[in-house]
């Protein structure tokens, strides 16, 4: 076929790594030299990822494009395909077809402090900016994250949450809710959306970008409003259920936004404007 | 002058073209009904009634390869597939709902990404529309800027005469190339006389209107109203001749098997389910907003088109009775009284 838009690329299962006892992370290197230099992305976009023989998942492309050569993912056994997508071992094949949607705008960030708020399985699509960001330290003014899930144990990306605490330049928040702390945890043990009014970031010169589950950002968007965060300083990202990418097959839409064209990542302004059906 | 074929012609049109190699698609008898489906012969028309599933399937089939695998000790190795395997297809006898629909699809299937197994069958389709000569009070084709009798989205267009046989319009210069490739088939009349059309009951609707009452209408108590009763069968979706929401999804194992490409429909509960369990469109109601919606002002919204063509397939067979006609002649009456009341008003009683 000329062009079949829901070919897959193959890509190879470079490293792996537990998040959480359900969580997993790959690093994917694609097959096709061609492909591993022609595949470029930008932060916020996503990916279908396919297990064969199960079909095929949306994630968002967790790595920053900053470093290039591969990919990385992140994904909770939930169902079939991320079922078989856990089943698979390093050196295995996948495939991967993107990427798709739009992105955050990082170049009008430059010169800005970033507020990142980020709940549970929701730190990926953030963590691609935090990198991109951290691999231009220079262009962005004082960076906080405020990450938060429900125990110690449902943080995912550990190893880095540490490598941000432990960086003089990222001011790094983390919480568990309530009764989800161990004896050694020496976070903040709260909700999100209160952890992050107790943090208190200035709304000053800055951006926010809010990833979570839908409760969790229902209850931050009001906290960075006291803040002084305007409507269009603060970005998120909508995760809608996607079987295409693009924009044919009719289940991502938000009114008349395709989630998988339009989107995924908004202004708290234009998520305000759609019907509340998300 | 009007060129004219007999029924007879047609018939021999039907098998000349299958002698040529071509896939000819049109109404059959089945058992009790009739349905679009390929001819073994032109004796096997049956033309005039509107077939129980619509046309779509010509174009965009009901599930169809989009990819194999195969996994050897060499690896994992994904094949293409081949457009070329696509036939070239004949679509004859298709009533103006259903030769107009393709039409409006192309919108989806074509803007930015293009989805070569709808838009290369569509290349190579030819449809022969039909002037439809009876509606029933499902029909409302009038209402959404259709008639009985539209050309739209036919290559060549036959109007049924009265003495027997048909009146034939090129409408489009593949119309013209079937007239040209069999002139034994066709003669010349001064005069015909159409069996006449069909007249589906119902005033026009003002859709620009419906559109601005749905854009203010989003939480309405109308969607209640109408769609709790909604089953979520899903039967409107797979009638329709404009729905175009499909799934993708893995047949076989993980050693060798193929992903397909089939129908879905909005009106599924898991439809929009997320991974996390959380559903946007949680009950019965939403969905069939969605589905309204979709129709009336999201299509429209981006691609300039209304997603429906009036056939009426959802209402006749909706298995609770749901009727998308009186919900748009009701949303048209809200329309107009909420819309600029005082013009509207003064009008008719000033």
């Amino acid at each position: 076929m000329s062009e079949n838009i829901y070919l897959p690329h193959l890509a190879t299962i470079a490293e792996m790594r537990d998040e959480t006892a359900d969580i997993r992370s790959f690093k994917l290197v694609f097959q096709d030299e061609k492909v591993r230099d022609s595949f470029i992305f930008r932060a916020g976009q996503f990916a279908e990822y396919s297990a064969f023989g199960a079909g095929e998942a949306t994630f968002c492309i967790a790595s920053p494009p900053t470093r290039s050569g591969y990919i990385e993912c992140c994904f909770r056994s939930v169902g079939r395909v991320t079922d078989a997508l856990r089943a698979l071992e390093v050196g295995d094949s996948i495939g991967v077809r993107g990427p798709y949607g739009n992105s955050f705008p990082i170049e009008e960030f430059y010169g800005k402090n970033m507020v990142f708020v980020a709940g549970g399985i929701a730190l990926p699509p953030l963590r691609t900016v935090i990198w991109n960001c951290l691999d231009l330290r220079e262009k962005f003014g004082d960076i906080t994250i405020v990450y938060g899930a429900r125990t110690e144990d449902d943080l995912v990306y550990k190893h880095e949450l540490k490598e941000w605490e432990e960086r003089p330049d990222v001011n790094l928040v983390k919480t568990v809710d309530p009764g989800g702390n161990g004896p050694t945890w020496n976070g903040h043990v709260g909700f999100v959306p209160t952890i992050l009014e107790q943090a208190a970031p200035s709304a000053e010169n800055s951006i926010a970008l809010v990833c979570g589950p839908p409760i969790m950002i229902k209850f931050t968007l009001p906290v960075l409003e006291k803040l002084g965060f305007s409507d269009d300083a603060i970005y998120t990202t909508l995760e809608n259920r996607m079987k295409c990418g693009l924009g044919k097959c009719g289940r991502c839409n938000v009114g008349n936004i395709y989630v998988c064209k339009d989107g995924p990542v908004f202004s708290a302004r234009q998520v305000k404007a759609m019907p509340q059906e998300f | 002058m009007a060129k004219v074929i007999t029924e007879e012609n047609l018939r021999s049109l039907i098998d000349l073209l299958i002698k040529a190699g071509k896939r000819v698609i049109g109404p059959k008898r089945a058992g009790e009904m009739t349905i679009y489906e390929p001819l073994a012969s032109g004796s096997e028309l049956t033309p005039g009634t509107l077939p129980r599933r619509s046309a779509k399937e010509a174009f965009f089939p009901l599930s169809e390869t989009i990819l194999s695998f195969q996994k050897d000790r060499d690896g994992l190795k994904v094949d293409d597939v081949d457009t070329a395997s696509f036939p070239e297809t004949v679509l004859v006898g298709a009533l103006p709902c259903d030769a107009a629909a393709p039409q409006v699809m192309d919108a989806v299937f074509s803007w930015d990404y293009k989805d070569e197994f709808y838009l290369e069958r569509r290349r190579r389709t030819t449809i022969i529309g039909l002037s439809c000569t009876s509606a029933d009070d499902s029909c409302f084709c009038t209402l959404v800027g259709l008639s009985p009798t539209d050309t739209k989205g036919s290559d060549l267009f036959l109007t049924p005469l009265a003495g027997g046989g048909y009146s034939c319009e090129a409408v489009t210069d593949r119309g013209e190339q079937l007239l040209a490739g069999y002139p034994e088939l066709f003669t010349e009349a001064a005069t015909v006389t159409p069996i006449p059309a069909a007249q589906p009951e119902g005033a026009p609707v003002d859709l620009a209107k419906v559109k601005v009452w749905l854009e203010e209408h989003f939480e309405d108590e109308i969607w209640e109203e109408v769609a709790n009763r909604c089953v979520g069968c899903g039967a409107c979706a797979f009638l329709c001749p404009a729905c175009h929401c499909f799934d993708i999804v893995d047949e076989g194992t993980e050693q060798k098997g193929s992903r397909r490409k089939n129908w879905d429909a909005c009106a599924f509960s898991k439809f929009t389910n997320h991974a996390s369990g959380h559903n946007p469109r949680d009950v019965q109601n939403k969905r069939y907003r969605n589905r309204f919606m979709h129709k009336f002002k999201y299509y429209d919204d981006k691609f300039g088109k209304t997603l429906c063509t009036g056939c009426g397939r959802c209402i006749r067979y909706c298995p609770v009775g749901i009727d998308i006609k009186g919900i748009l002649e009701e949303i048209g009456k809200k329309s107009l009284s909420t819309k600029d009341t005082k013009g509207h008003e003064a009008n008719h009683h000033g």
